[in-house]
């Protein structure tokens, strides 16, 4: 489960907490803090396991990443203020409508966004699905700074990693083409997740019996994502990414109306 | 590659290997003693005698925190490296998330 766990995490640029939080603590009856902090150290391992390959590949905007990584960590530490203004479940069924609508924004565009220059951290990198080098440029760093801002915020509160956020802020709203933001993102989450693993150790609901075992299997499939992910067409990969932005929002939806987790 | 992605790279591959070894070593250790996986962690200050005492759970606990700590290393990595080309923007984009993820730890223990 880890090792499929680790496949798609890495292909997509999500943590997929939001997955495996649910399943380890419904399927395998661990505690639900426990089961947070082993999701938290499975992004982690997929982070850090996936950037070996995306950073090789030049497709980590790593310049992208830490400028972004200011708002997403400020965000969810932030997390605390906004838990005391709103009530989770409207975050929740919120987070829901968000995913619905992101999944259903990168249905209508059909396919990767055109890439423009436009002389804000500028990069390039080679795509072997399409055959040639892919340039781009940044567009909107301050809306996209500020409503990452918002993301890191929510992940804190909701405790996911936020990747499902940062892909479609990147993607749709910056003009970063999709393996670019998938490469990006990846790299952040593990930002975040790091913070919070450390504060899940230190007040021990780290438990080696189930982190161990997942880690290592997480590290053996984000070994194999990213370079599913290098290969496959930009298109292929949106239509994945849909897929699995419409589970987690009826995951979302289940989880504000109170069923399930 | 730019030198901060090869920096990166290295800081990433050497943790991942670092934390393998470890956790392979406390799974080896705790097939050896007949016991299985240990439950719950072992706190940082207990980690030095549980290594030498060659506990299992030592072992598998500082695998988890070299791979938990690997992210910290990458961005205090990357900042030396922007240091070093003088990268004003970048050390102070850098340094804020440094900043910004010890704080958060910090912040979680009180």
């Amino acid at each position: 489960m880890a090792f499929v766990a680790g496949v798609f995490g890495s292909m997509l640029g999500v943590g997929g907490g939001i997955i495996m939080v649910p399943m380890l603590s419904l399927a395998f009856g661990v505690p639900i803090k426990v089961a947070i902090a082993t999701s938290i150290v499975c992004v982690i391992a997929t982070s850090t396991m996936a950037q070996t390959t995306f950073v090789s590949r030049g497709m980590t905007n790593v310049r992208l990443g830490m400028l972004l990584e200011v708002a997403t960590s400020v965000g969810a530490v932030a997390g605390g203020v906004t838990a005391v203004l709103i009530d989770g479940r409207v975050l929740q069924l919120g987070f829901a409508a968000v995913l619905v609508y992101v999944a259903w924004q990168m249905n209508r565009r059909g396919g990767d966004v055109t890439p423009v220059r436009t002389g804000v951290l500028e990069a390039a990198y080679y795509d072997p699905a399409a055959g040639h080098d892919v340039e781009y440029g940044v567009r909107r760093p301050r809306l996209g700074f500020v409503l990452s801002l918002g993301a890191g915020n929510i992940s804190g509160l909701l405790g996911v990693g936020g990747g499902a956020f940062k892909v479609p802020i990147m993607n749709l709203l910056m003009g970063v083409p999709l393996k670019a933001t998938i490469a990006t993102s990846n790299l952040m989450i593990g930002v975040t997740a790091a913070a919070g693993a450390a504060i899940f150790y230190g007040r021990g609901y780290m438990d080696p019996y189930y982190a161990v075992p997942a880690a290592l299997g997480i590290l053996a499939g984000a070994r194999l994502g990213p370079r599913l992910a290098v290969r496959l067409s930009a298109r292929a990969l949106g239509i994945i990414f849909q897929v699995v932005l419409t589970v987690f929002a009826v995951l979302m939806l289940l989880r504000g109306l109170g069923l399930g987790l | 590659m730019e030198p901060v992605e090869r920096v990166i790279r290295g800081i990433l591959l050497c943790g991942i290997a670092l934390s393998v070894a470890l956790m392979a070593a406390g799974l080896v250790l705790g097939v050896a003693r007949g016991a299985g996986l240990p439950r719950g962690v072992v706190p940082l200050a207990e980690l030095p005698r549980g290594l030498a005492a060659l506990r299992p759970a030592a072992y598998l606990s500082l695998g988890l925190i070299v791979l938990i700590g690997t992210p910290f290393v990458r961005v205090a990595g990357s900042l030396v490296i922007f240091v070093k080309q003088r990268d004003g923007r970048y050390v102070l984009v850098t340094a804020s998330v440094l900043l910004v993820m010890c704080l958060g730890v910090a912040l979680g223990k009180a």
